[in-house]
């Protein structure tokens, strides 16, 4: 072939695809597998064991760490007043929903900290005012009396108190609330007593994991 | 090795990609399907777990999807990361844009409602004043019919014009509970009609592209997907302006490739598409693109206890079941409301309170709950934004995602028309339930932040004008003849209705269009 021809042919191809879409459909070409299977070398490892092991909740006390004293004897007040143990569940401090919170709460956004510490402190200097004593030695009654003007109905889940300690309040209940129905305790108790399902809790279920992440080196 | 030339490249593989795949292969026509995401392995990565077996105990790392109120620790991973794909609003209007890029999109994860659109949405202009699309429920009634048939959809015949019937699968519905009965009559006496959900039914509880539609255009060998291919730039030939393909990157090394190819399909999702199409700088001559975002409103909510169901006492057939209200409002051009357009109403029965409803704690509290339990009849709306020109989209040229492409900025706010239509929800429902004679426990008629829906539609929107729309009725770009848009970008109005029926028909409308154009050489 003359190189003129040869190039004159070169050019045309982009054309042919438009010219022989119905003859493309009338005859199917073979789809080519995209990759060729990935060989195995013998000497790498095969066979190799999975090994059991355990949750580290199963073997481990967490240790709170973000709270000071004050703070976080106030955070176990109020889980032992707001969800106590009942109807054979275990209650906050039961499912050490305030140690769990200790951890969530040091590696929340800076806003929900501070929503945190400045309740925990606000609480406590109420209870220093009115009964002399920390928050974590309230009597029940005590308690109530600071708690209950603070409460709040919320028919919108995120239409949150302007009050900035109401809505700590609201906050803090709710998540004492999940960190304890999600907690293990929950779940042995829920097997124990046939009820695996927690209303409007998702306390079991498909996980995702990540998929294909991306590598970062 | 020699590249295989394409007829058709298709930006995106969920319920609009995977049926233009589906049918375009079925007529021969050689497909690649660009998909920014992976292939999610059922099998592997996903396994049963305890909220106590995660790392956050189900709360969800701090910080992370701030804009996903529907993600939680166990699906946290199917979302897009915000941080690498990022977008921008103003502070003081936030938006919430739900997206997947798993190869199925969010045909993998949707609720399954399968509505049709009616001619109250189509030709809104003859009844609101706002504007019509350019077609008409008899236009796109074939195509639905072949959709519903396809993701099997059951529902309940009514014969009422603001709640078309479709094709459904055999459907049997229990008996209505007295609470569901009670409700109807209330409804019925105001003209109000109670019908029930209409749900696509799928293959092995699964209604995607991924099992309905993508199998078969794979089968016929025209059809080649590539993954983790994240498009940054259609590309249009320098002499004619049509598009000839498009620049994409490899979502793991950033390596650039080019795919060449005769037609464009886009099918990444509304604001996706338009994202590429802006950044591509292509098919704008209007400059509507980008503007008339809307989606549906979510959030309303009114809950009341049947006092006679309380404390366990429920007698066998009070509580249970659900019913689905259609729009009801504004059917008439006589009838005078405060707002244009329209919301359904969807009623639960036989729930629990929440405890944020009672200011309670302790055991106060759960013999609160204890004593409501199972008593509770809820009502939640699926409410119509009206789509305006300053919703919008536009390119933040300051932030760029994790690829070096620029971001969307997205700006959406409701207006008084939102605001009048959700508080007439908000009292309706509850007249509805004191009639009853059940105590309203809750009640709200705030809504979340646009998008939250997952319903975001227009930003491209079809019309027969070039100058005032991007697409014509086929979704076809007014300006590039060999550029289609079959996500839900070409909406012109939202309407209360789940939109995936409407996209998936529009989908298929627009691709038989296509090879039609093809097999007689227009395109």
């Amino acid at each position: 072939m003359k190189r003129r021809n040869f190039v004159r042919g070169l050019l045309a191809t982009p054309a042919a695809p438009a010219v022989l879409l119905g003859q493309q459909a009338a005859q199917p070409q073979p789809h080519p597998k995209p990759n060729t299977p990935a060989r195995q070398n013998p000497r790498e490892p095969h066979n190799v064991p999975q090994l059991a092991t355990v949750a580290e909740d199963l073997s481990a006390q967490p240790a709170p760490r973000y709270f000071n004293e004050a703070q976080f004897a106030t955070l176990c007040k109020l889980g032992a007043l707001l969800l106590p143990p009942l109807k054979g569940n275990p209650g906050a401090v039961d499912a050490q929903a305030p140690e769990f919170l200790d951890f969530l709460i040091s590696v929340s956004p800076d806003d929900r900290q501070k929503l945190y510490l400045c309740g925990l402190d606000a609480l406590d200097a109420q209870a220093r005012d009115k009964f002399q004593k920390p928050f974590s030695e309230l009597d029940a009654q005590q308690a109530d009396a600071i708690l209950r003007p603070l409460l709040t109905a919320r028919p919108w889940p995120a239409d949150l108190p302007s009050d900035p300690l109401q809505n700590f309040l609201a906050q803090v209940h709710e998540d004492l609330r999940t960190a304890t129905m999600n907690s293990r305790e929950w779940a042995l108790a829920s097997e124990k007593s046939g009820h695996l399902f927690t209303r409007g809790f998702r306390t079991s279920g498909y996980y995702w994991a990540p998929i294909d992440p991306i590598y970062e080196g | 090795m020699p590249i295989k030339t394409y007829d058709v490249l298709i930006v995106g593989s969920g319920h609009s990609g995977g049926m233009a795949a589906n049918i375009l292969t079925g007529k021969g026509i050689s497909c690649l399907m660009l998909n920014a995401g992976p292939e999610a392995d059922y099998e592997k990565d996903r396994s049963l777990k305890h909220a106590y077996e995660l790392p956050y105990r189900g709360f969800n790392k701090p910080g992370r999807l701030p804009h996903v109120f529907q993600a939680n620790e166990f699906n946290a991973n199917q979302w897009v990361d915000e941080k690498e794909v990022p977008y921008t609003h103003p502070a003081d209007a936030p938006y919430n844009w739900v997206r997947v890029r798993l190869l199925g999109g969010r045909s993998l994860f949707w609720a399954r409602q399968s509505f049709r659109l009616s001619d109250y949405e189509f030709k809104a202009g003859e009844i609101d004043g706002t504007d019509s699309w350019p077609i008409s429920l008899a236009d796109l009634a074939p195509y639905y019919s072949r959709v519903e048939q396809i993701f099997r959809v059951s529902g309940r015949k009514e014969g009422w014009p603001q709640f078309p019937d479709g094709d459904f699968v055999e459907s049997t519905f229990p008996p209505d509970t007295d609470s569901i009965k009670r409700l109807t009559e209330i409804c019925n006496k105001r003209g109000v009609g109670v019908s029930k959900w209409r749900s696509a039914l799928g293959k092995d509880g699964l209604a995607s592209s991924i099992n309905l539609l993508l199998p078969d255009a794979l089968a016929t060998g025209k059809l080649d997907i590539v993954q983790n291919a994240i498009v940054r730039q259609i590309t249009t030939d320098k002499n004619t302006g049509l598009a000839n393909g498009a620049h994409f990157l490899d979502r793991h090394s950033g390596r650039e490739m080019h795919v060449k190819a005769r037609v464009v399909v886009l099918a990444a999702g509304c604001l996706e598409s338009t994202r590429l199409l802006l950044n591509s700088k292509i098919a704008n001559s209007s400059g509507v693109m980008g503007h008339y975002l809307v989606d549906q409103m979510y959030g309303v909510s009114v809950v009341a206890s049947v006092p006679e169901a309380r404390d366990g006492k429920a007698p066998p057939g009070l509580m249970g079941g659900n019913a689905f209200i259609p729009r009801f409002r504004n059917l008439k051009k006589s009838e005078k409301c405060n707002f244009i357009k329209g919301y359904c109403v969807t009623i639960n029965s036989g729930g629990s309170a929440s405890p944020n409803f009672f200011p309670l704690y302790g055991a106060e509290l759960q013999a609160k709950l204890d004593s409501y339990a199972n008593s509770c009849v809820s009502g939640g709306i699926f409410g119509e934004r009206v789509a305006r020109y300053e919703n919008h989209v536009r390119i933040d040229d300051k932030v760029t995602d994790r690829w070096g492409i620029p971001v969307l900025h997205i700006e959406a706010r409701d207006s008084e028309n939102e605001r009048n239509l959700t508080k007439d929800a908000a009292d309706t429902i509850e007249e509805w339930f004191h009639e009853a004679g059940w105590e309203v426990i809750c009640k709200t008629d705030r809504v979340n932040p646009p998008g939250y829906s997952i319903h975001e539609v227009g930003t491209c929107r079809m019309g027969n004008n070039p100058k005032k729309s991007v697409l014509n009725k086929w979704c076809q770009s007014h300006d590039i003849k060999n550029l289609f848009v079959v996500d839900g970008a070409s909406f012109v109005t939202c309407g209360w209705q789940n939109p995936t029926m409407t996209i998936l028909s529009l989908s298929m409308r627009a691709s038989e269009y296509l090879a039609e154009q093809m097999r007689t050489r227009s395109i």
